[in-house]
């Protein structure tokens, strides 16, 4: 029973966030071009709207190049897993509370494993191996290059990512995303409790996600793609979908930490009938969302991309003491107030 | 011997002081001082005029300009080449040459080598005070077969004149009218057909003279100039050969004062290139299978040739050298005959026109290296010459021959004659007879193909540098000459795509087939060979390519002669 | 030569500038106020544009209109100054007062970049800049044109003639 409702659940999900993310890249070139005094795409359908369908057709028909030199079988395994790894991180996130149907209340996540924040980071981490695995499988220099950076940038970002988080660990007592969001629920939003701490984990998401102005890992200009370089046709969509999905995903979680998830200040959701709730809260987590990704893209169309170097310093000159001293701080005021 | 200074700075006026002979002019002395002083009718090879006043110089202590052409060098004296003075004279006399020039530069076909249009934008004022209509006067007047005149672009230099005067010895131009109508004519009754007329093309520092086949061919930035030798005769004028698209358009003569000096004939200009752009050449090797000659790859008519000639002992072979080929080609030839076939049986054809030839350049000799196909060896010291060697045909006792480069079946009977050879092998440019009458046939590469070197009458060996590419050798800088064109070029270009033949030097084809049949005789380039037969025959002891040069260099033995005289 | 404290040359940065922050702040309210910006694109193939003569489209090679005679007298000098040598002129002599004209004329326009310095060149003004920018083939053979695409009669180049001689 259970199973058939998580696998019903894994479904729907994937659907959604599938359109989601084919939507999301209009919506980033929109952005994009709005920003540039252009229009953007608005040939295919309505205003542009069926162009993620011509994208996707195109790409499912376009040949799917392996180079002559290439280790055939990692060039083809690294797309999946870094498919598999973003999508599977989305397991943990609550979308919202719960439904009730047929008298059975039934939550809306898929798993509520009572470590989530610690899988999620798991996961992205785990992220690391397609992109290394394919620049490597490649063999190409560019590729190559672009794997190892993103092994490098993943493993300083992850530091900081990881300790920026305890500071609302600490304060809610737990790492299960539902609790977290229902304790943002009762109270003010985290984001007001952990203003640094929020600043270090959006930039170490941001290097997480490979997203300007840390997209070293693809750096067209120097590295004409980098890992993907030797990519084409749908595994190359597969990276792409990967890379949509990783920021659903950092953006879910910094919903569900900093800006309390599917609960709205000030509404009384026990006031409602529960499906009626659960609707409100899921249109409320992914309103939230879409501020988020705007807000991803924003920033992806107005800063250049940092140096090696200054990425490196950024890293763990900057992110990774102020990581440390947000945890100190919290751990005194913690203290204090005790 | 007077001591000049020219100083060529207006600024520092610090000059360079020359030691001249005596009567000197100071244009030459300023030339030998490295300074070139603008001038449109003196011409070193002709006499003084003094009528252009271009070369208008200050000398000290000289109360007005003088012209640097006709005044004599005295001791101490001091020219001032680009004082005030003289580059407002310079700019004054341009200005005046130019009231009756047309704008006509568009239209030239000198415009690009032009000393008017040079000068005019070097040392000219810019701009015209004249405003008034210009003088008309007749254009596109033939002036015989192969010259046409301009009067309206003529500066009146009378170079043209000078030249017919003093060096071609038949005075045929001359000024006519007065003023500023004043245009050169034929005398009356008189064409231009002197055998040299087509110098004056040259010679004509403005656009006024064109050569009637080149008009409007090709612009010379478009094309590329190769030093070359002109094939026409024993003298081996020097001359430029210029090609575009892998198309040799005109051949100009190449001052070289041992051999030709500043000329060419009108017959070496006009069709000692023909047979390389011909139509006729051959473009493939070429077997003989069921009686029909068939196109064959390089290798396989090797082999085939190098088959054929097994079977036959050395006194059943004869070769035949030729006086059209290089120096390398006709050394490889003997060596091939000698070491490698053993025979004896080697010569080559004479080609020449007894009675035409004259005092200046034409030799009766109408082959440019018979000196230096006699010099290698290729000559019947023991064996057959080349009237003995048909004969043996006749007779049967010669069943195998091998011709390089030339055509050797100009009577009937010669035809037969070799009609009746077992084996008969031809290198050549063109389809001939001699090639139509072959069992395997070798497409040469002509002089305009290869390096390679001759040897004129007078026992100077002058080295030609390819101007033309083949299918093996593409046009690559260090090896050739390139225009702009070549240089950027792409294989993609319509005007890149002139024909490349499928041919090669003869000197290797026969190494090719000498080392097929056991020789030693493998060589990279025209220039091994050339080192190879350096140091064996005598008189070429210390010459190499890079001694050569650009004008040659005597034969040991010619320059023992000269010392003798 | 200013260094901004890396050894690299650029301008020194305040401490409020090396902040960072605070200019991300500032650099995302300029994308922010273009994003609102009204937009000014055109749609091409509906909306039509009529270059105005300053236009550089594709050079041409003018026709005399009652003669139809082109005014070229093949001097090749376009060929020579054209950057992308993309013109190729073949001379040849003409029975007409000009003497030489182009018996072949080519402009290969794969190679073209319209800069204009074959028209800046002409001493004719016998090539010039066209308005037409609507060049496709699908055979690079067809990039070439021959003088039947390039001759267009001077009536049709009034715009572009007008404007050259105000330059002149
Ligand atoms: S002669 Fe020289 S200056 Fe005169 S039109 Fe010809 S190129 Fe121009
Ligand atoms: S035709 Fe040429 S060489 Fe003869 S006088 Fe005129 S300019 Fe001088
Ligand atoms: S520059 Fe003008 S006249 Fe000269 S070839 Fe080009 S188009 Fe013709
Ligand atoms: S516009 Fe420029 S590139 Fe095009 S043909 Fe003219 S000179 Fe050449």
């Amino acid at each position: 029973m259970i199973a058939i409702e998580a696998l019903i659940k894994i479904v729907i999900l994937l659907l959604v966030v599938l359109g989601i993310v084919a939507y999301l890249v209009l919506l980033e070139r929109k952005v994009s071009a709005y920003m540039q005094d252009r229009i953007g795409p608005n040939r295919v359908g309505p205003k542009g709207l069926f162009q993620p369908i011509a994208d996707i057709l195109k790409l499912i028909l376009k040949e799917m190049i392996v180079p002559e030199k290439a280790n055939s079988f990692i060039h083809a395994l690294a797309p999946i897993i870094s498919i598999t790894v973003a999508v599977g991180a989305l397991a943990v996130i609550p979308f919202g509370n719960y439904i009730v149907i047929g008298g059975q209340k039934i939550s809306l996540m898929i798993a509520n494993v009572n470590i989530g924040v610690l899988y999620i980071l798991a996961m992205s981490s785990l992220g690391v191996y397609g992109i290394t695995l394919s620049g490597w499988a490649s063999n190409s220099k560019y590729s190559l290059l672009g794997g190892l950076r993103s092994s490098a940038q993943m493993i300083s970002y992850e530091l900081s990512l990881g300790l920026s988080l305890i500071g609302v660990f600490m304060i809610d007592r737990t790492l299960q995303l539902d609790r977290i969001t229902m304790a943002q629920s009762m109270g003010l939003w985290n984001i007001v409790y952990q203003p640094l701490g929020f600043l270090v984990f959006v930039t170490a998401a941001f290097a997480e996600t490979n997203r300007l102005p840390f997209d070293l890992p693809e750096a067209e200009p120097e590295l004409v793609g980098g890992y993907h370089t030797e990519y084409s046709g749908m595994r190359w969509g597969l990276f792409f979908l990967s890379e949509y999905t990783n920021m659903i995903v950092s953006s879910a979680v910094m919903v569900s930490l900093y800006f309390g998830g599917w609960s709205l200040p000030y509404v009384n959701y026990a006031a409602m009938a529960p499906n009626l709730a659960a609707l409100v809260q899921v249109v409320t987590f992914f309103a939230k969302l879409g501020v988020i990704i705007f807000i991803f893209m924003w920033v992806r169309w107005t800063l250049p991309r940092f140096r090696y170097d200054q990425l490196m310093n950024v890293g763990w000159k900057v992110m990774l003491p102020l990581a440390i001293l947000n945890l100190l701080g919290t751990g005194a005021v913690l203290l204090a107030v005790k | 011997m007077p001591k000049v200074t020219i100083v060529e700075d207006p600024v520092d006026g610090k000059g360079k002081t020359v030691e001249v002979e005596n009567g000197t002019t100071v244009i030459r002395a300023a030339a030998q001082a490295g300074v070139e002083i603008p001038h449109f009718c003196w011409h070193p090879g002709l006499s003084v005029a003094g009528n252009c006043r271009m070369c208008l110089v200050e000398i000290e202590k000289m109360p007005k300009l003088a012209i640097a052409c006709a005044t004599q060098v005295s001791e101490g004296m001091v020219v001032h080449v680009n004082s005030d003075k003289a580059v407002e004279a310079r700019k004054a006399i341009l200005e005046f040459i130019l009231i009756n020039h047309p704008l006509d530069c568009p239209i030239c076909d000198e415009a690009g080598e032009c000393n008017l249009q040079d000068y005019t934008y070097s040392h000219g004022p810019g701009h015209s005070a004249f405003e008034e209509a210009k003088n008309k006067k007749p254009k596109r007047v033939p002036l015989g077969p192969n010259v046409v005149y301009d009067a309206e672009r003529c500066i009146l230099c009378s170079r043209c004149i000078r030249f017919m005067d003093e060096i071609a010895k038949e005075p045929t131009l001359t000024f006519v009218e007065r003023g500023d109508r004043v245009f050169i004519d034929t005398f009356p009754g008189k064409d231009l057909t002197n055998p040299y007329s087509m110098n004056v093309i040259d010679l004509c520092p403005v656009g006024a003279l064109t050569n009637r086949e080149y008009r409007f061919k090709a612009r010379v930035w478009e094309t590329s100039s190769t030093e070359g030798i002109c094939p026409g005769c024993a003298r081996g004028c020097d001359v430029n050969i210029w090609v575009r698209n892998n198309e040799i358009l005109r051949l100009t003569p190449r001052h070289n004062p041992e051999v030709n000096n500043y000329w060419i004939c009108d017959n070496g200009r006009l069709n000692s290139f023909r047979h390389v752009n011909s139509g006729e050449r051959l473009n493939s090797p070429m077997i003989r299978k069921d009686g029909v000659l068939q196109e064959a790859g390089w290798d396989e008519a090797l082999a085939h040739a190098a088959d054929a000639l097994k079977p036959f002992s050395k006194d059943e072979i004869a070769v035949l050298g030729s006086a059209f080929a290089s120096v390398e080609d006709n050394y490889v030839l003997r060596k091939f005959a000698r070491q490698v076939l053993g025979t004896q049986n080697i010569d080559f054809f004479r080609h020449e026109i007894e009675g035409d030839q004259d005092a200046l350049l034409i030799r009766a000799d109408k082959s440019p290296n018979a000196y230096g196909a006699l010099e290698v060896g290729v000559a019947p010291s023991k064996g057959a010459d080349v009237n003995r060697i048909f004969e043996l045909i006749a007779s049967g006792k010669i069943k195998a021959l091998y011709v390089m480069d030339d055509d050797i079946a100009a009577t009937k009977e010669r035809e037969e004659l070799l009609a009746k050879l077992d084996v008969l092998i031809v290198n050549h440019w063109v389809s001939t007879k001699t090639t139509q009458l072959a069992d395997v046939v070798f497409p040469s590469a002509t002089f305009a193909e290869k390096f390679g070197t001759y040897v004129n009458f007078l026992g100077r060996v002058q080295l030609s540098r390819p101007a033309v590419s083949t299918l093996e050798q593409e046009r690559v800088p260090g090896r050739f000459n390139m225009s702009r064109l070549d240089k950027f070029g792409s294989a993609f270009d319509k005007w890149n795509k002139g024909p490349r033949r499928n041919v090669r030097s003869s000197w290797e084809i026969i190494s090719a087939i000498g080392s097929l049949l056991g020789g030693k005789m493998r060589y990279q380039s025209a220039e091994k060979v050339f080192d190879e037969l350096a140091q064996s025959i005598p008189s070429f002891k210390g010459l190499s390519y890079a001694r050569l040069g650009d004008r040659g260099a005597p034969l040991k033995k010619a320059k023992e002669e000269a010392l003798v005289k | 030569m200013m260094t901004n404290g890396n050894g690299k040359t650029g301008p020194k940065l305040t401490l409020w500038e090396k902040l960072y922050f605070p200019e991300i702040i500032h650099g995302m309210s300029i994308t922010i106020r273009a994003f609102f910006r009204p937009k000014f694109t055109r749609q091409y193939p509906e909306e039509r544009w009529t270059p105005p003569p300053v236009f550089r489209g594709r050079p041409v090679l003018v026709m005399e209109d009652e003669t139809k005679v082109e005014r070229c007298v093949a001097c090749g000098l376009c060929a020579r100054v054209c950057p992308s040598l993309a013109i190729e002129v073949q001379a040849a002599e003409t029975e007409l007062d000009k003497e030489r004209y182009p018996e072949r004329f080519e402009i290969n326009m794969l190679r073209c970049i319209f800069c204009g310095f074959c028209e800046e060149v002409c001493p004719e003004e016998a090539i010039i800049m066209s308005k037409d920018f609507e060049i496709t083939f699908t055979d690079p053979r067809d990039a070439i044109f021959g003088k039947e695409k390039l001759l267009i009669p001077a009536s049709h180049l009034k715009d572009r003639l007008e404007f050259l001689k105000q330059y002149r």
